[in-house]
């Protein structure tokens, strides 16, 4: 290493120091990443000044499914990174912010330099070709092998499998995989809940875009429905919410919890118990209608099915949402009063609210994902939209009526202002799965369900397949059978950590334990390689050759390589390719464009919108001295920025101001003439009453929902809290619990990161009065059980929690306690049952739960947690 | 230049602890070390609930007590007005630690010596601001002039809340907007850190 750290070691370090900062007992050796096998601590007194004046800033990727992915920095000295910043460059203003990273991303360096890396391919010590001891996968010792090694073992159990069972015996994809005959794919949504298929059906999409992001601040009235964007939308969000607030929005959020959104924007809060958002809404209708509040012209003209008199053609005219709501057939009305018992809203508030919305112009009603997180949650997204248009503010300024769309989300919308360009990697389809409209990977969100050639169950049906061996085929298939042996992990970059993300984890756990083999790549021992037989050791994108990653319409990220791949990590293309080779397959067909061919792809395609407003042109101008140095196939072209300029600047992000010509009203054309600007809906115009839904999700063939909003008690729901809903006597599993994005981590990546656990101490949520209620105090160790297992995590008490109600961040590593048989991370999943709904969605926000004090061993503070270190 | 200081929005944070992290990268801080931490109160029943978020590092105060009871002179004013930790002349004694009302400096246990936050002098000498400021997604923290910053932010801005030291103790060189659960003496009891 250079004379920079022989200086700061000599000068500053002890010996003491030294040693026990590079000893393996280290929280993190964050100094570090001289590449091969050298890491090496360098103390903290590094001097800012002279550390940037011998170092280089270089744009560090924060690759992860956050929905901001903003810009990092990494001071690099001699091959080590000494600190991050973020974005400077250029002047902050409200018009035109910054793209400052979060607290994760300020972590990132912990993360990427963590002592838990995995270093070296391994083994269980337990496992030979067939599975050996399946039963200790979770739980057996690691035995490092060879690279040469490894990807033998893997690739002859592949072959094995594929020879022996076909590839319907095995469950994922990847590019390889698509060129080996495939594999059983996993299909459903999960963040965006019952969303998806909602939002097709009823509005061609056309709910799912937003205004822009300076048309927010015209509105009257902003409605957050379920959002928290301060916890689950990090970037900006949260502050471009905050200038619609100064420009004279009113904020108004529907939340079981009082969240540090409600906390910094609402200037109203509206309780409501988590999956009977329903019949709030219901009920808010009720009080439009009686009271003809309601926009009757709007619905007339724009929509289907409001009432008897504009129904879709070959509708029962009795099932129009009107006559519901008032009762006419059903015999009841669906008052606030009716709808108080079930949501916990009082009464009064509900007609204020409604009155609120009705009267309010111009009023945005956003919804965010967690309120479809529910079973059949699809009752809940026809409800929104329909009260929603039932307000008429579509297609004006300042008013909207959708869904947060994700990383360009929840304050965002309008055109795209800049893009990066494709990385010239052909997609793959999967031979098994060839609808998946996700990528060559997952049927995620909208699997075809009358398509027989999709081979492929349902996310909350992947554990009894492969433990009954059938699954449920869509489009009235009846069962399936299957017989699925190897369960294939290895994928981009760092796995996909769906033992742990996905619904019921001790289910998970007994599958993961049947198979005869289970294989990831990984960055550190995360869930699903906890329980695999052979683990790679994977890159980082830090470690990799760079790549543009975008978070919001406005900007995108040019992240280039920091350090090199730290031990013997790979990335996941020279895994495939080494594969490939053994499985007689040709590495080049697989991935016929190299890496940094592809990243110069991806520049050179950039686009950034052009001054007309409409068009796009070439973002980035490259010479041919820049193609000849970078040794890659290209042409010169010319665009706005020169290459090193970006490569430096590593972003560009395009400049708003009020009045510019990039606004958008979203809907706009259809307001104006809807018979000229038809929606690719079935009737043309938005569907509250939509048949084309209620077949859809039918051909899924899990659940069925009516083709109007309608209130049914989901399973798990509220009502289930109650042995007898008349006397409201509460039963075995008396609280209800929402599984809330947490400040430590994105879903489950961070989970491990030492600040972050100490910022965030994945504290169990209840009101004061229900632990009071049960003898419980703040600090207590709980005990919190459903159905389908145990969870044991520190009690936190806090007012801003809805009694009845409780809390626990979605995404902690499982770490199951062998002798109890008790999960002490708090990993929600080991709560949640795997309930098959609608499209698919995993209803995790639809679960119940019992809490009591927990007599054994306390739990260590989660910041203390020893960290996995394999060697 | 006068006296400098930090600037803090309370009605505008959202607790994410974006400025925490940032300093302790800037800073290389193990856990447990922490120079910029933020708090949380609240108080009331649900539904009617109030609070805030309170991010504080060092107040590098006019009349700090630190600087008064250090016996070595290892904390002492830097020419700009901050209060400095020289880690060369520290002997970790911990009077520091005894004597800030806001229990700032911090043992830091292996190293035998106090640390804390030093405004990111090395970040200001070059030009640059302290890491936190640059950090926050909400633009609540800023550093500079104390009457520039009075200019700039309102005069409505205060250097004590109801659960803080009273100002005249040390003279905190902090201007916070506040808000009535933070300010309001009736809500100091009720208030809970959470």
């Amino acid at each position: 290493m250079g004379n920079f750290i022989n200086g700061v070691l000599n000068k500053k370090l002890s010996r003491r120091e030294f040693l026990a900062a590079s000893a393996a007992g280290a929280a993190s050796l964050a100094l570090s990443g001289c590449g091969g096998n050298n890491l090496a601590a360098v103390g903290p007194d590094v001097q800012a000044a002279a550390a940037e004046k011998k170092g280089k800033w270089v744009t560090a990727a924060c690759w992860h499914n956050c929905g901001g992915r903003c810009l990092n920095k990494a001071l690099v000295v001699d091959g080590v990174v000494v600190r991050q910043k973020t974005d400077d460059t250029h002047e902050d203003t409200p018009d035109y912010p910054q793209q400052r990273g979060c607290h994760r991303g300020r972590a990132q360096r912990f993360h990427v330099f963590g002592a838990d890396r995995l270093k070296y391919p391994m083994k269980r010590k337990n496992w030979e070709p067939g599975g050996g001891k399946k039963e200790l996968r979770g739980r057996d010792e690691w035995v490092r092998i060879s690279w040469d090694e490894a990807l033998d073992l893997v690739a002859a159990e592949l072959k094995r499998i594929k020879e022996q069972y076909g590839n319907k015996a095995i469950l994922g994809t990847s590019r390889l995989l698509n060129f080996y005959g495939g594999g059983l794919v996993r299909w459903g949504s999960s963040s965006s809940g019952a969303w998806g298929v909602v939002q097709e059906c009823m509005t061609g999409f056309f709910s799912w875009k937003a205004n822009d992001r300076l048309d927010w601040r015209n509105a009257k009235l902003i409605v957050l429905w379920g959002a928290n964007p301060a916890r689950s939308s990090l970037g900006n969000p949260t502050y471009n919410l905050l200038q619609a607030k100064k420009a004279g929005a009113k904020f108004i959020v529907v939340d079981p919890l009082i969240t540090p959104t409600v906390r910094v924007l609402a200037d109203k809060h509206i309780p409501c118990r988590p999956g009977t958002d329903t019949a709030l809404l219901l009920a808010m209708a009720y009080h439009m209608i009686v009271n003809n509040l309601h926009d009757q012209e709007f619905l007339n003209r724009y929509t289907v099915g409001f009432d008897a008199e504009h129904m879709p053609e070959g509708a029962d005219p009795k099932e129009n949402f009107k006559d519901y709501v008032l009762g006419t057939y059903d015999g009841v009305p669906k008052t606030p009063e009716w709808a108080s018992e079930i949501c916990g809203t009082p009464p009064q508030l509900i007609r204020e609210f409604a009155t609120e919305i009705a009267t309010t112009k111009p009023m945005i009603f956003t919804s965010s994902f967690a309120p479809a997180r529910t079973y059949r949650g699809q009752q809940f997204c026809q409800a929104f939209l329909t009260v929603g248009w039932m307000t008429g503010n579509v297609g004006k300024p300042g008013a909207g009526v959708w869904t947060m769309n994700y990383a360009a989300s929840q304050s965002y919308g309008g055109k795209t202002l800049v893009r990066g360009g494709g990385t010239g990697l052909p997609p793959v389809v999967n031979p098994l799965f060839p609808d998946a409209t996700y990528g060559p990977y997952d049927g995620y969100r909208w699997a075809n369900p009358t398509n027989p050639d999709a081979h492929g169950m349902a996310y909350c049906e992947t554990y009894d397949a492969i433990l009954k061996g059938e699954y449920t085929g869509t489009n009235g298939r009846g069962k399936i059978p299957c017989d699925i042996r190897l369960i294939w992990l290895v994928r981009d970059g760092y796995g996909y950590n769906f033992l742990n993300q996905s619904s019921d984890i001790n289910k998970g756990i007994q599958a993961f334990r049947k198979v005869d083999f289970v294989v990831t790549n990984d960055i550190v021992l995360s869930t699903i390689s906890k329980y695999a037989d052979i683990v790679l050791p994977a890159t980082t994108q830090w470690e990799k050759e760079g790549i543009i990653l975008q978070g919001n319409p406005e900007a995108i990220f040019v992240a280039q390589k920091v350090c090199e791949p730290l031990y013997e990590a790979k990335t996941e293309e020279w895994m495939e390719r080494e594969l490939a080779k053994r499985l007689g397959l040709n590495p080049d067909e697989i991935y016929p464009v190299s890496p940094k061919q592809q990243f110069f792809n991806s520049i050179a395609g950039a686009q950034v919108i052009s001054e007309d407003g409409n068009s796009y042109e070439p973002l980035v101008t490259i010479t041919a001295q820049d193609i000849q140095e970078w040794g890659v196939q290209g042409e010169p072209q010319q665009g706005k920025i020169a290459l090193q300029d970006l490569l430096e600047q590593g972003v560009y992000q395009v400049p708003r101001s009020p009045g510019d010509n990039l606004t958008v009203v979203q809907g706009e054309d259809f307001i104006r003439d809807p018979e000229a600007n038809p929606l690719p809906t079935k009737s043309g115009k938005l569907e509250i009453h939509c048949q084309a839904l209620s077949d859809k999700i039918a051909a899924y063939g899990l659940t069925t929902i009516p083709p109007i909003a309608k209130y049914e008690p989901p399973l798990d729901g509220y009502e289930a809290t109650f042995e007898d809903w008349k006397t409201k006597k509460k039963g075995k599993y008396p609280f209800q619990l929402i599984t809330i994005h947490y400040g430590r981590r994105s879903h489950s990546t961070y989970d491990n990161v030492p600040p972050l656990r100490e910022a965030y101490p994945q504290e169990f949520m209840m009101n004061p009065r229900d632990a009071e209620a049960l003898g419980l105090k703040e600090g207590d160790t709980v005990l919190i059980e459903s159905e389908y297992g145990k969870c044991i995590r520190p009690l936190h008490l806090s007012e801003t929690v809805m009694p009845g109600v409780v809390t626990l961040g979605e995404g902690a590593w499982v770490e199951i306690d062998e002798e109890t048989g008790i999960d002490k991370a708090g990993a929600t999943n080991i709560l949640c049952g795997a309930r098959l709904s609608g499209q698919g969605e995993e209803p995790w926000n639809t679960t119940i739960v019992r809490v009591e004090k927990y007599n054994g061993e306390p739990l260590l503070p989660d910041k203390y947690w020893k960290q996995r270190i394999i060697f | 230049m006068g006296q400098l200081g930090f600037y803090f929005n309370m009605v505008e944070c959202m607790g994410c602890k974006a400025c925490q992290i940032a300093c302790k990268d800037k800073n290389d801080l193990k856990v447990g070390e922490l120079f910029r931490k933020v708090l949380n109160f609240e108080c009331g029943v649900y539904p009617n609930v109030g609070g805030f978020y309170l991010s504080v590092s060092c107040n590098h105060c006019a009349e700090a007590k630190c600087v008064r009871g250090c016996p070595t002179g290892a904390m002492h004013y830097a020419e700009d007005g901050t209060v400095q930790h020289n880690k060369d002349l520290c002997i970790g004694c911990r009077y520091c630690v005894w004597n800030c009302p806001y229990s700032v400096p911090q043992y830091l246990e292996d190293k035998n010596i106090v640390g804390k936050c030093d405004a990111c002098k090395d970040l200001r000498d070059a030009g640059e601001n302290p890491a936190c400021v640059d950090a926050c997604p909400m633009r609540t923290l800023k550093f500079g002039d104390l009457d520039e910053l009075k200019r700039q932010y309102g005069p409505d801005l205060v250097s004590e809340i109801t659960v803080l030291p009273l100002a005249e103790v040390t003279k905190p060189s902090l201007l916070m907007k506040a808000n009535i659960y933070a300010l309001d003496p009736s809500y100091k009891l009720k208030l809970k850190e959470v």
